[in-house]
């Protein structure tokens, strides 16, 4: 049973990770925190359910396009609600929560309160380290996630796009008086920020169905690593994804399944006490 | 605007109100007290997101809260409900209190998140200690009157939301409401002149939740059920989606918008539930084009009115 909430800790955690990821990306760059970040990640399960399930596609490139079109989706939200509400924190925050109850609306109004969910992507299970058996699409979930998330790394640690990225959320006007355009660095990071939750979403979505309101948790998971982590740290993400995930199942198996939800909020004031800039968070000045 | 003038409009108002149980049936009386409802807590709503600045998700959990402090002290104890609201207000603002100074230090933001975490885990605690809530399926609660009628309900809500308005005014009129909106406009300004921000959002913060409180143990009482939609995210929208429509920052707005709205949900829901949707698009049209709301239009198009009061971007991060 250890062996088994560790390995199921280890999945969820890396789908949190990847969702608090896009987060942390947009909270560093922008200081908006995106509250439609699970309606965001639910709108890709649709879109791979429509994609591969009704239309017949190969589920890679339904897949795909899914990111793509969330994408795009995020970088019209930014352009026509964030970008006019540069510098008003508060406004950003209420435009994002209505968007986020629109959105499960809208979900509701067209896909009903039923479960959808695309196909498998492998069948069948493992036997891991001779201990127990796993599903293969599982184990599938976590190697797409862990390659993703290095992508991100690689793409903001090493490349010039990543060195624009680093250089605007540590100082904005520097950054702005270096050349670097920063309005249109916004739009792309909110695209990408959206995308990686679309990321977490397809990943995720085979093994745990959509539902209208299911990324509610998801996101609210997401947050709490992004504060955990320390807001704008990529370790960070990393890191206390992968804490809340194992907490969360080794919660569930030994404690009680209907509060696992709960032991992430107990952590979260645990951070707001002990330490409020997370546990790779530089303090602001 | 001068007290004489608030007291006068605000009882001339309560005087006209008092009229409609004459003319009106039991439905129309319901509508009028689900708005009431909605008035106390888009108002205390206002005190916090538009005075200071501080997006709290958790007002309708605080109402929750106060709901079910009453409800299950009336069911498990017998308290009397009357009691039991005033205890149920109190362990709100005392809530309120807490959570407040846990991350008001760190504003903006770590608000909005916690106080999200919060309605969520509350959400989740209701529905599962179900030998104490019922669960889902909702606690049955005596009512506030022995004998049960519309007007007697709609009486106590006017009288409820008179309080709250007055202790509003009180609170955003005074030394103190000055601070409020010293640390909305500029946080640092406002320390450097020996404001204690903190202190001012944790005021704000507390009183808003024990409102809410308030708000929400009437409004279980009238209903008799007391479900977890009360406490839910989708109530949080309406009171936000209304405060924003109305006016944020305005005295009148949220008043305006909690009547509006909840006359206008009655009208949509004759084609279904889409009541949520359709506010959440006036909502987000109105949040992007007019930041003030209905009161914000009108003293634009007015002409000497009020200057809108707020929304001028600070510059850079806060």
């Amino acid at each position: 049973m250890l062996a088994l909430a560790t390995m199921n800790g280890l999945v969820i955690g890396a789908i949190y990770a990847l969702a608090a990821l896009g987060v942390s990306l947009v909270v560093g760059i922008m200081n908006v925190i995106n509250f439609a970040h699970g309606e965001l990640y639910i709108l890709a399960g649709y879109f791979s359910y429509i994609l591969a399930d009704t239309l017949g596609m190969h589920f890679v490139l339904a897949m795909v396009l899914a990111v793509a079109l969330v994408f795009l989706f995020g970088i019209f939200v930014e352009y026509t609600l964030i970008r006019p509400t540069y510098g008003n924190d508060m406004y950003s925050l209420i435009l994002t929560f209505i968007l986020s109850i629109v959105l499960q609306n809208a979900y509701l109004l067209i896909f009903g309160p039923y479960p959808n969910k695309p196909p498998g992507w492998v069948g069948g299970a493992t036997h891991v380290f001779g201990a127990f058996y796993y599903g293969n699409q599982r184990l599938a979930a976590l190697v797409a996630g862990a390659v993703v998330i290095a992508f991100v790394f690689v793409l903001v640690k090493k490349t010039w796009f990543g060195r624009i990225i680093r250089a605007t959320s540590q100082d904005r006007e520097m950054a702005e008086l270096n050349g670097v355009n920063t309005t249109r660095l916004n739009m792309l990071s909110f695209g990408l920020g959206c995308a990686l939750a679309a990321a977490a979403g397809v990943i995720l979505a085979p093994v745990f169905p959509v539902t209208p309101t299911a990324g509610v948790p998801v996101a609210l998971t997401a947050f709490v690593v992004v504060v955990l982590g320390g807001m704008g740290s990529l370790w960070g993400c990393v890191v206390g994804g992968l804490i809340l995930g194992l907490v969360e199942n080794l919660g569930a198996a030994y404690i009680s399944t209907g509060y696992k939800h709960v032991f992430n909020f107990i952590i979260l004031i645990l951070v707001l006490l002990v330490r409020p800039a997370g546990l790779f968070g530089r303090r602001e000045a | 605007m001068t007290d004489i003038r608030f007291y006068l409009i605000l009882f001339a108002a309560a005087g006209l109100f008092s009229l409609l149980p004459l003319g009106l049936g039991d439905y129309h009386l319901h509508v009028m007290i689900v708005s009431l409802y909605y008035l106390m807590m888009a108002s205390s709503w206002n005190l916090l997101a538009g005075y200071t600045g501080q997006v709290s998700f958790a007002h309708a959990a605080f109402a929750g809260i106060g709901a079910y402090t009453s409800g299950i002290l009336a069911v498990k104890f017998g308290v009397n409900p009357w009691a039991g609201v005033i205890i149920g207000t109190a362990a709100a603002s005392l809530l309120g209190l807490g959570v407040g100074v846990l991350c008001l230090r760190m504003g903006g933001i770590y608000l909005s998140l916690t106080t999200l975490g919060f309605s969520e885990i509350l959400r989740i605690v209701i529905t599962n200690e179900y030998d104490i809530t019922r669960g889902t399926m909702g606690l049955q609660v005596p009512g506030l009157v022995e004998e049960y009628s519309k007007a007697a309900y709609f009486y106590i809500m006017l009288g409820a939301a008179m309080i709250t308005l007055i202790v509003l005014y009180k609170l955003i009129y005074s030394n103190k409401g000055l601070c409020f909106r010293a640390v909305q406009n500029d946080e640092r300004a406002a320390a450097s002149l020996g404001v204690d921000v903190v202190k001012v959002r944790v005021l704000a913060f507390t009183v808003s939740s024990a409102l809410a409180g308030l708000a929400g143990g009437l409004y279980g009482h009238y209903l008799h059920l007391i479900t977890p939609e009360i406490p839910s995210l989708d109530q949080q929208f309406l009171v936000l989606s209304m405060t924003v429509i109305g006016g944020m920052g305005s005295f009148l707005g949220p008043v305006i918008g909690a009547f509006s709205l909840e006359i206008l949900s009655e009208y949509i829901r004759a084609y279904g539930e889409y009541h949520v949707l359709v506010f959440g698009l006036i909502a987000l049209v109105v949040a992007r084009f007019a930041p003030n709301g209905l009161m914000g239009l009108a003293a634009s198009r007015l002409p000497g009115g009020p200057a809108p009061a707020v929304t001028v971007p600070s510059t850079g991060k806060s």
